[in-house]
């Protein structure tokens, strides 16, 4: 099974522009207002809908026509005010993370081994690792994925600084793999994707999600059993206009030992399939894989 | 028994390699893609492994890229830090 995403906007880079001057000017009212009329105007389109149907089709399963176009909207809505927040981030400052997180994530530095964060493309996830390297008390590292023609920008790239974390691109194969480790060693955390496939060569198992098989990706599982670093499932939650927080689902210790067969870390990647699960029937609207996960 | 034998020894148990005896892997073929065909995650693996049998840390990304493009050089890596 192999779905197909892409990591590049539906916006032009105009429109973005567009969206970024009216945050320096206007500040974030300004941008939802004018984020309400082009999500309206992308919910009318068939190409944008089709992209959330399956996810919407089955979070929501008896909605008719017309309520599966505001379900439409409300994700599309969303997904554009965590947009706006993170470039308000970079831009104006002043988004505010929760740190309820810390107390959770305080045994990482007790036991010096390094934490794997796993989390899914939900909420204000981008932002996740700036509060994060802010808020938790040691370094972080983020394990991205990017494809040419991103117009898309991060934060930090609107503010002109250097991100308070680094990033390791997963395309550099073998060097990346040996800087994981060396983080990891280091005490540091570690974030990573654990709700997309990137490409048909990245190991992955099938699980269950919404009751229909999905493949998901287990590199972090095995990373995981061989630097002996615990595993932590984590959902960004966008909590209100330029306010956010990081949900920890579940602490694992994944054993040593259990070498390459992508089999042997289904078991945890379905406890993530079915955290992320649970995480959308809390917060439908927060899920943005807007592809056919189960195409 | 040499380096290069107990490292074709523990990456064929330790990285669970079917069909593959220790005497298969050559000293100077490719460890990664073509070769052996090992992938990324593996490295994650080599890498415990190299610290666990002999006591060497490989914290050097580039060295540590170089290092595994054969057993030869692994070995060589491994005796330089040791010595």
């Amino acid at each position: 099974m192999s779905a197909r995403w892409s990591s590049r906007s539906v916006g032009s880079r105009l429109q973005h522009a567009i969206f970024y001057a009216l945050i320096r000017f206007a500040g974030t009212t300004g941008a939802y207002a004018l984020l309400a009329i082009v999500v309206s105007w992308y919910t009318l389109r068939p190409s944008v809908r089709n992209r959330s149907k399956a996810y919407l089709g089955r979070r929501f399963p008896a909605a008719g026509f017309w309520a599966m176009l505001l379900h439409t909207w409300k994700l599309q809505w969303t997904f554009g005010q965590c947009l706006v927040d993170r470039a308000a981030a970079g831009i104006s400052g002043g988004f505010s993370f929760a740190e309820n997180f810390r107390d959770r994530l305080s045994f990482a530095a007790e036991e010096g081994r390094g934490v794997i964060l796993l989390a899914g493309h939900t909420g204000c996830w981008q932002l996740s690792p700036t509060a994060l390297a802010e808020h938790a008390g040691t370094r972080v590292t983020v394990l991205a994925h990017t494809e040419d023609g991103d117009v898309d920008r991060h934060a930090h790239e609107h503010a002109g600084t250097r991100p308070p974390y680094e990033t390791l691109y997963s395309r550099e194969g073998v060097g990346t793999s040996v800087a994981l480790l060396n983080r990891l060693r280091e005490g540091e955390l570690l974030c990573i994707m654990g709700d997309r496939v990137e490409g048909d060569a990245e190991p992955a198992v099938t699980v269950s999600f919404f009751g229909s098989p999905v493949a998901m990706p287990c590199a972090a599982y095995r990373l995981a059993s061989a630097s002996g670093a615990p595993l932590v499932f984590t959902f960004a939650v966008r909590t209100g206009a330029m306010q956010g927080t990081l949900r920890i689902a579940e602490v694992l210790r994944i054993p040593a030992g259990l070498g390459k067969n992508p089999e042997n870390y289904q078991p945890y990647a379905q406890r993530f399939a079915s955290e992320l699960e649970r995480f959308t029937r809390e917060y439908p609207y927060q899920f943005f894989n807007f592809y056919d996960l189960w195409g | 028994m040499d380096i290069r034998t107990v490292l074709k020894k523990a990456i064929v148990e330790e990285l669970n390699l079917e069909d593959v005896l220790p005497e298969d892997i050559k000293d100077d073929a490719p460890l990664f893609g073509e070769g052996l065909g090992l992938d990324s995650l593996d490295a994650v693996e080599l890498t415990v492994l190299v610290q666990r049998l002999f006591g060497v840390v490989m914290d050097d990304v580039e060295a540590a890229k170089e290092a595994f493009a054969s057993i030869n050089a692994l070995a060589s890596y491994i005796e330089t830090r040791k010595s």
